[in-house]
């Protein structure tokens, strides 16, 4: 997620991979993105899957495909399941980095199919909302991506971000006016346009999590696009903003097997633990990052007053946008390299 | 005659005079000099020449593993890689001229008081040099934004009505680095400034020269090793930041390093990264070369060199 | 470079230089002759140093005037004083070749640069590097360097020329021609020259007066022959040339020595506890029944010989346990009269060659 850390966090990964020792055959390791994302997976996934299965789980952080693009290609595989955006699943698919998931055993009735695949499955989402300062718009700030394109209407500071292509052009694709359930496969070249547009009146690019948040809590930006997840940490802090998932990007994070992983058995049996619908319906007790098994919704287990603020659920999944990660996986690299020539003007 | 050639004789018996001992003697003692030097040599070539080498070689190979010139190709035809590089070397060099207009002056008020007073105040120098890169780049965000303290403040004192953009732009990346990098030119300057003799000031202004002229006459010169030495550091330092443009450019200001974290995680391709590594490193030295030309005549004189 | 008509007088009165509350130089007057070689001479801290520094203007008085040819100087900047000067470690600028150093000073001037060629070239040829103009200073020996620091001190004909113990980095041989060099070139140019040293033989050598500084006061101002043969204090009795101290009391205008008078020309300070000088040179042995006029005659045990080649020392000690020392040349008719450690001579003084100075 923070891709910032990426060089910081490579180093780190690489030495702790260098001194991982083999794992028994009941211990396996799992890495995601770290921070309170992983703490929240921890509790509602790994501990619950720990104990149902008697096996070890030890976890790692991860910064992406990269670091699993150097572990199988220099035959120095130590994670047995890495977390990614479902765009690098799809990318890495193409790459060959990961082993066929035995759907024997996982079972995936309740995901989204586009989000099934033969080497890689979904495991949450997320999604990229409008926010806006409350003391700067009151309750009339711009609800829609056209709103936060129309400057004259909406004068402010605004903020993008600016290293995930996937996400911004989709949502200047919405602001461009293609309506929600025709966004994918995206036009490019329309959302590149449309990008063009509002270029000039964007005053920061982020390029973290952290600083989307930062942005918006200091006041340095009236408007942003954001993460659900951050969006939700600034209101439960009290930060003076709005948001909704009013054509929000729906997108997910997905599972993988190394190619070569040690423990690829146990791994299997633990991934299909994290998909079953009562695992998956612990996730929203702790952050607000949604369910990919949306069966998650009938356990009863969500108190019906958290079901409105869960990314993936039924109600706000409906206004929003599904990010197709196999169109990505083909049209990523142009998209991006366009899309820098684009904003780094 | 005979004495002639006898005497010959004598000398050649001389000259040959326990020369074999000596000879293996020279000859054992560069070995173990080597030998000596092979541990450092080693891990130069390791660490050093070997990446660096591989660096190079897997700039030329393309996603598929074939030979190419993709990598470097992508470099013209990608107008934000030119900008890029545009932008790195305008950071480089302005944050350099202004550590130079910055760190001269300052070494040199370091260089005048006394002893005690300039560690004391070298202490607030380096100071900062042991907080985190990050830690200090996020102070200047809160400083510098538009919530800021500066921005408040000039506002409350009535000096501007509208805050100034001072980050999340060009202007932020250059003050936080500029102060990042500050003691890496005060440190050399201060160092070649202390070790001027004052008798050479004194005999400077003895001689006539104001003390403007004895300044740029005698102190400057020779506190161009120093000077040389603090911007080569800077500068290259500069050409390689990362964590300071990426939270103070918000975004805006991309530099080569930030370029290469994108395009490695961008392609399924070490090479993609190689080639802006290879590109930068060339520009570098290049740079470099053309400096030491420039400073060198002057520089090398004082370094006796 | 001008010849002795146009040199100039310094005149120094009233100097005080106290670096908090410890005084380095105590209201010191000092006369400089026009065309005069002065030489400062004291131990290190006697306050010589800082008394040349005040008249670069390197270092501020509290106190005093410094004129020269009648002009207040004391106020001006080091670098409107257009005085030479020729530092300890030369301070030769180590980015400039022999020719630009020397050339530095014209420059300052703004000195054509034909006529800086002509003025540097002669320079050159005074202190005879002629056609090294292109070396580096690095490149140049240490008596090299010193000659090039002189030539640039002089180039510009200053006022004045400072010299701050110029020879004290060359080995002693080298010192030594340097010395003759550099008196030869001062009468040649006859500029007046102040010349700060530590060493007694080279002040003597080379200045035609010496002021030998104590404590931040002149104890003596005197030509070198005077200064040897008639110093005033003990101090500088001591500093210049080797002494042997006899106490004695003076009263009722006569020097008592162990209860004998001791025959002097010296004046008599007052009454109380004083010294006579004699310099080991001056001292000899008597011969059997030869007693000379007005000599003074002293019992003496002989402690030690050393044989120098061309003299020899003898250590004897007097009835009150003083030490005296005496020095001849190994002459056929001295060598004969050479006592052995143990024996009982006789020891004598000539009246004029002795001198009565008071403690301080």
């Amino acid at each position: 997620m923070t891709k910032l850390w990426m060089g910081v966090l490579t180093a780190a990964a690489l030495s702790a991979s260098a001194s991982g020792v083999a794992a028994a055959a009941d211990t396996i390791t799992v890495a995601s993105w770290g921070g309170s994302y992983q703490e929240a997976q921890s509790k509602a996934f790994f501990k619950p899957t720990a104990d149902a299965l008697g096996i070890t789980i030890k976890e790692d952080t991860t910064n992406g495909l990269d670091d699993v693009r150097l572990q199988v290609n220099g035959n120095a595989v130590k994670w047995d399941l890495v977390e990614l955006g479902a765009d690098e699943c799809a990318r890495g698919t193409k790459e060959g980095l990961f082993e066929k998931l035995d759907y024997e055993v996982i079972d995936a009735t309740g995901i989204d199919p586009k989000l099934v695949h033969d080497d890689w499955v979904g495991i949450t989402f997320y999604s990229v909302v409008l926010i806006y300062r409350t003391d700067v718009f009151g309750e009339n700030g711009p609800k829609t991506w056209a709103d936060f394109w129309n400057v004259e209407k909406f004068p402010g500071r605004r903020a993008l971000g600016g290293a995930f292509a996937t996400e911004t052009l989709t949502v200047a694709a919405i602001a461009d006016g293609v309506p929600l359930d025709q966004v994918y496969p995206l036009d490019i070249e329309r959302a590149l346009k449309s990008l063009e547009k509002v270029r000039d009146h964007v005053d920061a690019w982020w390029t973290s999590g952290a600083q989307a948040m930062q942005l918006i809590k200091d006041g340095e930006v009236d408007m942003a696009s954001i993460w659900n997840g951050r969006a939700s940490t600034l209101k439960a802090e009290g930060a003076p903003i709005s948001y909704t998932y009013d054509q929000g990007v729906l997108n997910a994070d997905c599972m993988v097997i190394p190619k070569g992983a040690k423990n690829k058995d146990v791994a299997m049996k633990a991934l299909a633990m994290f998909l079953k619908p009562e695992i998956q319906a612990n996730l929203p007790l702790y952050i607000a990052n949604g369910p990919v098994n949306l069966k998650a919704f009938e356990t009863g287990k969500i108190p019906a007053d958290k079901v409105a603020e869960i990314t993936s659920a039924p109600e706000n999944a409906k206004k929003q946008v599904l990010m197709d990660p196999s169109f990505w996986a083909d049209h990523m690299i142009e998209a991006q390299e366009e899309f820098d020539n684009l904003i780094q003007q | 005659m005979t004495a002639q050639v006898a005497d010959m004789g004598v000398l050649a018996d001389r000259g040959a005079l326990n020369s074999a001992r000596l000879t293996q003697d020279a000859r054992r003692e560069s070995l173990t000099f080597l030998a000596l030097c092979s541990p450092g040599l080693i891990l130069v070539g390791l660490i050093i020449v070997l990446p660096i080498g591989w660096l190079f070689w897997l700039s030329f190979f393309d996603e598929s593993g074939a030979l190419s010139g993709a990598n470097y190709a992508r470099f013209f035809e990608q107008r934000s890689y030119v900008r890029t590089f545009i932008t790195t070397f305008q950071v480089a060099f302005l944050v350099t001229g202004l550590t130079v207009l910055i760190g001269y002056p300052l070494s040199y008020m370091l260089s005048q008081i006394s002893r005690r007073a300039a560690a004391i105040c070298m202490i607030f120098v380096i100071l900062p040099f042991w907080t985190s890169v990050l830690v200090r780049t996020y102070a200047w965000l809160v400083i510098l934004q538009r919530k800021g303290l500066v921005n408040t403040w000039l506002m409350d004192l009535g000096v501007i009505d509208q805050p100034l953009p001072l980050a999340h732009n060009f202007t932020g990346v250059i003050i936080g680095m500029t102060h990042i990098l500050l003691p890496f030119m005060v440190l050399p300057l201060y160092g070649s400034m202390k070790s001027i003799d004052t008798d050479y000031l004194r005999a400077g202004m003895n001689l006539g020269a104001s003390p403007t002229a004895t300044f740029w006459q005698i102190f400057f010169p020779l506190s161009l090793p120093g000077l040389a030495a603090g911007i080569i550091m800077v500068f290259v330092l500069c050409l390689g930041f990362f964590v300071t443009p990426a939270l103070m450019g918000g975004g805006n200001v991309i530099m080569w390093a930030m370029r290469m974290e994108q395009t490695t995680s961008l392609y399924a391709n070490w090479g993609a990264g190689s080639a802006l590594g290879v590109v930068l490193l060339a520009v570098t030295l290049g740079l470099l070369a053309l400096f030491h030309r420039l400073m060198g005549a002057r520089a090398t004189s004082v370094w006796g060199g | 470079m001008s010849a002795a008509q146009s040199a100039l007088p310094i005149s120094m009165r009233g100097i005080t230089k106290r670096y908090g509350p410890v005084s380095v130089l105590a209201d010191l007057d000092l006369d400089v002759a026009p065309g005069e070689f002065l030489t400062l001479l004291g131990p290190s801290g006697s306050g010589k140093t800082t008394l040349l520094m005040i008249i670069a203007g390197f270092v501020r008085a509290n106190a005093g005037s410094v004129k020269v040819g009648g002009e207040e100087i004391i106020t001006m900047p080091p670098h409107k004083r257009n005085i030479g000067m020729v530092f300890q470690n030369y301070a030769l600028f180590p980015h400039m070749n022999v020719f630009q150093n020397i050339a530095f000073p014209l420059k300052q001037r703004r000195v054509g640069a034909k006529e800086t060629a002509t003025k540097v070239g002669r320079a050159l040829e005074l202190v005879q590097l002629s056609g090294l103009g292109d070396r580096r200073v690095d490149q140049l020996s240490g008596g090299q360097r010193q000659r090039v620091a002189l030539a640039r001190a002089i180039v510009f004909e200053p006022r004045i020329v400072l010299m701050d113990e110029p020879l004290s980095a060359l080995d002693k041989s080298l010192r030594e021609h340097m010395q003759i060099e550099l008196r030869s070139l001062h009468r040649r140019l006859g500029m007046t020259t102040v010349y700060v040293t530590h060493d007694q033989r080279e002040a003597i050598t080379m200045s035609d007066r010496i002021a030998v500084m104590n404590n931040g006061r002149i104890e003596q101002l005197d030509r070198p022959e005077a200064l040897y043969a008639r110093p005033k204090t003990k101090f500088v009795a001591s500093f210049i040339g080797e002494s042997n101290f006899i106490p004695v009391e003076c009263k009722d205008g006569a020097v008592w020595y162990d209860g004998q008078r001791l025959q002097t020309t010296s004046e008599l300070p007052s009454a109380g506890q004083h010294w006579l000088v004699a310099r080991p040179e001056k001292v000899r042995v008597a011969g059997g029944a030869s007693n000379l006029n007005g000599a003074n005659v002293l019992q003496a045990v002989v402690r030690d010989v050393v044989y120098q080649g061309d003299s020899f020392l003898c250590y004897a000690v007097l009835a009150g346990g003083e030490q005296i020392a005496l020095r001849d040349y190994c002459r056929s008719d001295v060598l004969s009269l050479i006592p052995s450690a143990g024996a009982q001579i006789r020891l004598q003084i000539p009246a004029e060659d002795t001198t009565v100075v008071t403690e301080r």
